[in-house]
């Protein structure tokens, strides 16, 4: 239970006190009215005594009565309360009112406990509802179940308890508030003070006797009268006053009459005079029994009439609606039109005018402080020597009549007893008993004489006393079964035994609980239950019995009051929470069902505080449907109570929670919450509040700079750049970055700009939003928002637009002018003063109506921004219409990256910033559009095929240092730009099926194939190549996937466009492709806020399998011919072509049309294939088989490329020039990285078989020998392709490049799968030295090529007794390597298989069998040999066997030379 | 003194919870709203009901791991009633003492009966609650069956924990936990 002023003490004492009657002549009332007060009135704030009364008690002893109350009120023969027990209705309203106006203060401190925020003051708590920190409540309930103080107090309880004991009506079983004395006042302007006296007397004679009124009751039949002259000191005699006094002192004794002097304040003098006024406190709550007079106007009777008390019932209700009990200077007695305001609604009526007196705003106008004691000095006269007295009197009496009966009636009980045999008077059989509530004591019967001896010493504080006798009442009104009786007394012996001094019995609460029982079941009487239950509580809590206090209390909620029923469950939760263990969720829960009766009986206020405390407990801790529950109350009340912000941010919280709710309820709830915001919209205009719904996943905001853009415009396809379709993808990212990169380098001479960051078109929470993104003044900006429904009920929005701030900066001036328009401004306020300026800096465009589909994930709203001017933009949030007419905003605010740099951000948790909606607009840059024109999707592998790009310059700033970046350089040519391309159509119309390369006819006599053209290229006429070398060589530049585009004038003008032809190659890898191009371009403007811009365009090809093209590369064994000046230098080159199309329906053959050779050193001489048709047509899965003699380039041209081609066709295509050549260029690179690796492997494989520990000699060996071995000829196979395509035939050209890298090794086009690497295991040791680079064995056994020479066919006779066949045959040694060779030629040699001997028969070598020689550098030497037969036949003369080693390598072994290839003699036998 | 509330409550004040169920028929709210009919629907019913009303287990920290509740319409009231029996568990845990505290029997009983409704508890070592509310005019259920059906509870729950995949402190939301609480509850018809 909450926390009262009073003690428990004096809260008991204060609702039992002596209750006196006042009856008061006309004129004195008119003394008092002067006061705006009746002489009870007057009186009341004075009716505590503070000294202390003594009395006797019957046994003589002397008593102290410490702090007495007396009670003083008019007489009023109307009961205010039925006696059934059953409240009246006035009587219920004026409970209900005092409640209402007792309201927590606003200051909140009075209603909070101590222990945390129980802040009940409304508006606060409900804002700390709608925060559900969760940590926040849980210091709080720790604090609270660890706290020992809970001071919550609850006025309006108490302000209802007092109201509800003071009227509790009089009634015959107890005369605690009947009345024991009555003031008669007369004033003294009377003309004879004494008669009016007389009559006055005569009248309360009547009244209490003559058996007309039931009401007021009084206490004993010879109720004290006390005459009191009342003298106006302003008006009146005072010496006549005091003579009148003296006559009355000797007509009723000194003690029983007294002369009140008031008034003494004149009305003009001492207006400034502070005067404290007493009687506000005191005149509301106890207006019920104590009618105010109303007006001057005389009362005529006064014990005032029916219609009277009705009008001060209505008028209260007037005077309560508007005044606080606790405030001062509030008028209580406010006349007025009491039907007018009878009719009005309680809550909505406005103060009732004030029509008759002006000056009824204070009480006790013409009193002065004197007065004031004066008054209190009378109450204390009257009490003491009249009340008390009297009542110590009256207890003797009593006391002596009880003794002398007492012997009569004790015997008579034990006789009883004895009798029936019962021990003790069955307590507990009260249920069985039949009602007997209507039992009545006549009024002298000696049980009510015991009683009402109690009752008298209960008043003057004889507690002892006042027990016994209640206990002795109770024993007797239970065996006469009168149970109204019975419990009165049981109540009060327990109350009494309570307030003992040094409590020598223990509280009996089992009294107070059969007391609270019988009254309810047996009597029906609610009153005295409430009050039993009201006191027993109030007892128990002070026992810090609080668990009992609240079963009591709950037990007293019942249907028939809410109000009572709100107040108790409200106490009942208030015991929970402060028991020793605090039940808190009980708390909350009885808090709860408070507030459900509380908004039942019409007190809003109090149930939404009920709600909000019990919110306190829910809130945040998992109970989401009764959080729910309580939210939506909380809003409805404070909807009804005109606190829409409270209910929006209740009703907010119910939405905005993933509810659990079914779709009807949220729907429901939905439909409140707009109804409720849009009064609260309607009611201020000033800014557009924060709407919960929909939720914003604001970190998924994304941002795009730059124009919607369409792809495809009839023929042209423009460059995909980057689109918000896309999804972000950071490896693509990373690429596009490292390309941007490369591309800033190539154009700023190969150094990357410190400041460098990449170009972010579209922003998105995973790119880097540090720095403010740059956008460029007209062009637009798109803000994606990502919305999220948590509702299962669809939401519409409507006319979404953004808010935005824009900070008015001219960068090209210094000086700023700040013009900052927006976060007030509602954008969409058509009639917004600012309007037109805004459209100046910014446009905007809204989205008009948009569907949030139920657990749809991400539905997204696109909104544009259109910059006019530059400077700074901010965009702060959306403004949008929920539902249909509310309207609202929802901030935008994007929390930015946690940070993990230093240790202290590692260690605490902060977030970078994140500008993603923070553009700087900039001047105009140049915006380049690229289109692509008959751009190809599938390509046969290495087919070529032209294509135009177009360049715009959208902007209207000029374009220059265009570049692009690829992915796959090799895929594409813009051709050289230092040859002319004339013979390329300039348009794309005039293309058609012409062929992409540069072609002339053959001359008509020659046989194709026969001879090559031959010419020279420099690798730097062709632009790109440097390019494409430059990073191999070191040079640093980067850009090794750079290619400037030649512009006419290397600038575009704004809105010029250019159309330039481009080659491209399809790759040589089937499959598809994705490939990426970044153009990049500055402004001819220099020193612009952006340096350059870029535009990324991705292309898919699909490429398929054309050919597939081996080559290899042998030594020639013929001689040399003899107008060759060179040595050793022919080769034949074998290249094997074969189908490998797979679609045999599209592509129907291929033909090689030409084979051309480039290289440094070698060249192709001349096709030596056999076959008659020279011009070879490959269908599906065929192979075909070329061989060519290529032989040596002049020295002179090494630093030149040769490009040697032979046709094979008709037509002679120049391979020398742009596509074909810029693709040979362009695919070189990756070939000559790959190359060194390889070698070393090899080498390091070999010398590790064979042993390390060769000297640095080895090194030029292995050149020496790899030089020997080198062959560096790339072969162009130039084919066409005949693929039929809807029915027509079209003819595809393309090239394929196979470099020849080591003799006799076979090299392909395509370059055979890379196998991924696999694992690699984790090395920790140092890898090894590179081994000893040494030549391996095939190498070395390449040093000579041998040569027989002799006659295919040799005739002989046999039989003409020459046996022997001699012939001579001639051996040619050529040392291939620039080194010195020793060589040994071993004609002895046998080959150890036997089936060689088989086959070849055998023949002798005759003459030197082994030779032994140098070789110089390329040198040929020529050996004679004779070979001897014995028989005709076929021989193999292939057998000698070569062994060289160079001359210098002592260490070495000599190595087998290849043996040349099987050289058969036939000899035939002559005859 | 403590202890005494939960079992006066009902002494002589059994039409006192009917008001404070009829409170519950709070303003606004349609899931209270149809209340009295579902209780009377759910009387009717009763002949082929067996067991619980209200199946919850509520976590260590006491926020609601799962409530199941047959009466869909008055799930709200049921909330309440679990939410408030809290309390009572939490009274029961701490009267036994530190010491004991190993030994407590894990069967908390009955928490505290209503007119309508017995709530009985069961608290685990690691202060996992469960609830479960009986119709109170179901006299056939006897201490031991409702200890059985904690068991059986609380042998799920333990599967469920044992889950890799669920995320202890979150809802629960496995399927077979859930028929073994429908297998429990009064087959709502």
């Amino acid at each position: 239970m909450a926390q009262c002023v009073q003690s428990v003490q004096e809260f008991i004492q204060d609702s039992f006190v002596p209750m006196v009657a006042v009856l008061c002549s006309e004129d004195a009332e008119k003394v008092t009215r002067k006061n705006n007060l009746n002489f009870s009135e007057l009186l009341r704030p004075f009716c505590r005594l503070t000294s202390e009364g003594h009395m006797r008690d019957p046994s003589n002893q002397l008593q102290v009565v410490k702090n007495l109350r007396i009670s003083v009120n008019n007489v009023v023969t109307r009961p205010s309360v039925p006696s059934s027990g059953v409240p009246g209705h006035a009587h219920r309203r004026l409970l209900s009112e005092v409640v209402l106006t007792c309201q927590p203060a606003e200051g909140g401190v009075a209603n909070v406990i101590t222990a945390g925020d129980y802040d009940l003051n409304i508006s606060d708590r409900s804002l700390k509802a709608s925060v559900p920190w969760y940590s926040d409540w849980r210091d709080t309930l720790t604090e609270l179940s660890t706290s020992k103080h809970y001071t919550a107090t609850t006025p309006w309880f108490e302000a209802y308890r007092e109201s509800f004991l003071q009227s509790m009506p009089a009634s015959d079983h107890e005369f605690l508030n009947h009345y024991l004395a009555c003031l008669l006042v007369v004033s003294s302007s009377e003309a004879v003070p004494v008669e009016k006296f007389l009559k006055l007397s005569q009248e309360q004679h009547r009244i209490q006797h003559s058996g007309e009124y039931t009401n007021p009751k009084w206490f004993i039949p010879n109720t004290l009268k006390y005459y009191v002259l009342l003298h106006d000191m302003s008006q009146g005699d005072e010496q006549r006053a005091d003579s009148v006094y003296e006559d009355m002192k000797q007509r009723y004794g000194a003690q029983g009459c007294y002369l009140l002097k008031v008034n003494s304040r004149t009305a003009a003098a001492g207006a400034d005079e502070q005067i404290p006024d007493p009687w506000s406190q005191y005149l509301h709550k106890s207006s019920l029994q104590t009618p105010v007079v109303v007006n001057n106007t005389a009362v005529e009777n006064n014990v005032g009439g029916t219609s009277e008390v009705d009008g001060h019932d209505s008028e209260e209700k007037g005077s309560l609606d508007n005044t606080h009990p606790l405030q001062l200077d509030t008028p209580s007695d406010t006349p007025g039109s009491l039907d007018a305001l009878r009719a009005v609604a309680v809550e909505t009526k406005p103060p009732p005018l004030t029509t008759g007196v002006a000056a009824a705003t204070s009480h006790g106008a013409c009193l002065t402080l004197n007065d004031h004691d004066r008054i209190r000095l009378f109450i204390q006269e009257f009490t003491f020597r009249g009340l008390l007295p009297h009542i110590e009197k009256n207890i003797r009496q009593l006391n002596d009549q009880l003794v002398s009966r007492k012997g009569l009636s004790r015997s008579l009980f034990s006789a009883t007893k004895k009798w029936f045999g019962g021990g003790k008077v069955p307590e507990k059989s009260i249920a069985e008993l039949k009602n007997t509530s209507g039992l009545l004591y006549p009024p002298e019967a000696p049980e009510l004489q015991i009683r009402k001896m109690a009752d008298l010493c209960f008043l003057v504080q004889l507690y002892d006393l006042a027990y016994s006798c209640y206990h002795t009442a109770k024993k007797d009104f239970l065996s006469d079964q009168a149970m109204l009786y019975a419990a009165g007394a049981l109540e009060m012996a327990a109350v009494s035994a309570f307030l003992q001094v040094g409590a020598p019995r223990p509280y009996p609460a089992h009294y107070m609980d059969t007391a609270i029982q019988t009254y309810r079941d047996v009597s029906k009487n609610m009153v005295l239950a409430e009050r039993c239950a009201l006191l027993s509580a109030e007892v128990l809590k002070s026992q810090a019995k609080y668990s009992d206090a609240a079963t009591l209390l709950i037990k007293m909620t019942s249907e028939d009051s809410d109000l009572r029923s709100a107040l108790l469950l409200e106490q009942a939760a208030h015991c929970f929470i402060n028991m020793r263990n605090p039940m808190v969720r009980k708390f909350a829960f009885h808090m709860i069902l408070a507030g459900h009766r509380f908004s039942k009986a019409g007190q809003k206020r109090h149930a939404l505080r009920c709600y909000c405390q019990a919110m306190q407990v829910y809130k945040g801790k998992g109970w989401s449907l009764a959080e729910d529950h309580i939210n939506f109350t909380i809003g409805r009340q404070s909807f009804t109570l005109r606190q829409p912000e409270n209910a929006v941010t209740a009703f907010r919280h119910i939405l905005t929670n993933d509810s659990q709710q079914t779709s009807t309820q949220q729907g429901a709830f939905l439909r409140e919450y707009l109804y409720v915001y849009k009064n609260v919209t309607g009611a201020c205009e000033v800014a557009l509040p924060q709407l919960p719904l929909p939720c914003i996943n604001s970190s998924a905001t994304r941002v795009y700079f730059g124009h919607e853009r369409r792809l495809a415009e009839g023929e042209k396809q423009a460059a995909t750049h980057v689109s918000l379709d896309q999804e972000f993808d950071r490896d693509l990212a990373a690429m596009w970055q490292d390309l941007e990169e490369q591309v800033v380098a190539a154009a700023k001479r190969g150094v990357v700009p410190a400041t460098f960051q990449s170009t972010q078109c579209c922003l998105n929470s995973q790119t880097d939003n540090l720095r403010f993104p740059l956008a460029v003044v007209e062009e637009p900006i798109i803000v994606e928002v990502v919305f999220r429904n948590p509702l299962k009920v669809p939401l519409v929005l409507s006319d979404l637009s953004l808010l935005w701030k824009f900070t008015l900066k001219d960068f090209n001036r210094p000086q700023t002018q700040e013009d900052s328009v927006g976060d007030a401004v509602p954008i969409s306020n058509e009639k917004e003063a600012s309007v037109p300026r805004v459209r100046v800096c910014v446009t905007f465009v809204s989205i008009n109506f948009f569907c949030l589909i139920p657990l749809c994930l991400l539905p997204q709203a696109r909104l544009k921004l259109l910059p006019h001017q530059t400077g700074q933009l901010n965009i702060l949030g959306l403004v949008y219409n929920l539902g249909t007419s509310v309207r609202g905003r929802q901030d935008l605010e994007i929390q930015g990256p946690r940070l993990n740099q230093t240790k202290e951000e590692k260690t605490s948790v902060s977030h970078g910033p994140d500008r993603r909606l923070d553009p700087t607009i900039t001047p105009p840059m140049p915006l380049l559009e690229v289109f692509f024109l008959q751009f190809p999707t599938a390509l046969l592998c290495g087919e070529i095929r032209k294509a135009y790009v177009e360049f715009c310059n959208m902007s209207r700033v000029t374009l220059c240092g265009l570049r692009v970046a690829s992915t796959h350089p090799d895929f594409f040519t813009f051709g050289s730009s230092s040859l002319a391309t004339p013979l390329t159509p300039l348009s794309p119309t005039s293309f058609e099926n012409c062929s992409a390369y540069k072609t002339l006819a053959t001359p008509p006599g020659a046989t194709p194939g026969s001879v090559a053209a031959v010419t020279l290229v420099s690798e730097g006429d062709f632009g790109s190549g440097t390019g494409l070398r430059g990073g191999v060589s070191g040079a640093g530049t980067g850009g090794k996937g750079i290619t400037e585009i030649p512009l006419g004038e290397g600038t575009l003008k704004p809105g010029e466009s250019t159309q330039l032809p481009m080659w491209l190659r399809g790759p040589d890898q089937e499959g598809v492709h994705e490939i990426h191009f970044l153009f990049y371009y500055e402004s001819a403007e220099k020193g612009g806020k952006i340096s350059h811009r870029v535009l990324r365009h991705t292309v898919f090809i699909c490429a398929s399998r054309s050919l597939s093209v081996r080559a290899t590369a042998c030594r020639s064994n013929t001689l040399p011919e003899e107008e060759e000046e060179e040595r050793n230098g022919s080769m034949l080159v074998f290249v094997d072509v074969e189908n490998i199309n797979s679609s045999e329906a599209g592509v129907r053959e291929f033909h090689i049309a030409q084979v051309s050779s480039s290289s440094k050193q070698w060249r192709l001489h001349k096709c030596i294939n056999p076959a008659e048709d020279k011009d070879c047509k490959l269908t599906s899965r065929e192979r075909g088989k070329l061989c060519f003699r290529a032989t040596r380039c002049k020295p002179l041209q090494a630093e030149k490329y040769t490009f040697a081609d032979l046709s094979l066709g008709n037509e002679l295509i120049i391979t020398s020039t742009t596509p074909c050549a810029d693709f040979f260029f362009r695919r070189c690179q990756p070939l000559e990285s790959l190359r060194p690796p390889v070698a070393m492997e090899t080498q390091g494989r070999h010398s590790r078989s064979q042993g390390v520990g060769h000297g640095g000699g080895d090194k030029d060996i292995a050149g020496v020998v790899r030089k020997c071995n080198e062959v560096d000829l790339d072969i162009i196979i130039l084919w066409k392709a005949f693929v039929v395509e809807d029915n027509k035939q079209v003819i595809l050209e393309g090239q394929l490049h196979v470099a020849l890298q080591t003799i006799d090794k076979e090299a392909c086009s395509l370059t055979p799968k890379e196998e991924a690497q696999e694992m690699v295991l984790l090395k920790f040791k140092p890898e090894l030295p590179p081994p000893m680079t040494r030549p391996s064995m095939e190498q070395l056994s390449h040093l000579i090529k041998t040569n027989l020479q002799y006659p295919e066919s040799y005739s002989h006779p046999f039989n003409q007794k020459r046996y022997l066949c001699m012939v001579p045959v001639t051996l040619t040694l050529s040392n291939c390597s620039l080194a010195q060779v020793d060589v040994i030629i071993d004609l002895r040699h046998k080959t150890t298989s036997p089936e060689s001997l088989e086959v070849h028969g055998s023949f002798t070598w005759l003459g030197q069998t082994q030779f032994k020689m140098q070789l110089g550098a390329q040198e040929v030497m020529r050996v004679q040999l004779r070979a001897c037969f014995l028989h005709a036949g076929v021989y193999n003369l292939g057998t000698p066997r070569v062994f060289a080693k160079l001359a210098d390598q002592g260490a070495m072994c000599e190595t087998s030379q290849q043996t040349a290839t099987p050289a058969l003699i036939i000899i035939i036998n002559s005859t | 003194m403590l202890t005494r509330l939960k079992t006066q409550v009902p002494l002589f004040s059994m039409n006192s919870y009917t008001k404070l169920r009829e409170k519950l028929k709070l303003s606004g709210l349609s899931l209270a709203s149809t209340h009295s009919h579902v209780i009377r629907l759910g009387r009717h019913s009763r002949h082929n009901s067996k067991m619980a009303v209200c199946i919850a287990v509520i976590a260590k920290e006491n926020y609601p791991l799962f409530i199941r509740s047959v009466p869909v319409q008055n799930e709200l009231k049921f909330h309440y009633t679990v939410h408030t029996s809290l309390d009572v568990v939490e009274e029961k845990i701490s009267a036994v003492g530190k010491a004991m505290a190993d030994q407590r029997e894990l069967y908390l009983g009955l928490l505290y009966p209503t007119e309508d409704y017995k709530v009985y508890g069961y608290v685990t070592n690691s202060k996992v609650k469960f609830v479960i509310v009986v119709d109170s005019s179901n006299t056939s259920l006897r201490d031991n069956e409702i200890r059985s059906m904690f068991r059986k509870l609380h042998n799920s729950f333990t599967d469920v924990m044992c889950n890799p995949f669920y995320n202890p402190g979150d809802t629960i939301q496995s399927k077979a936990f859930d028929s073994i609480v429908s297998a429990m509850m009064v087959q709502a018809s």
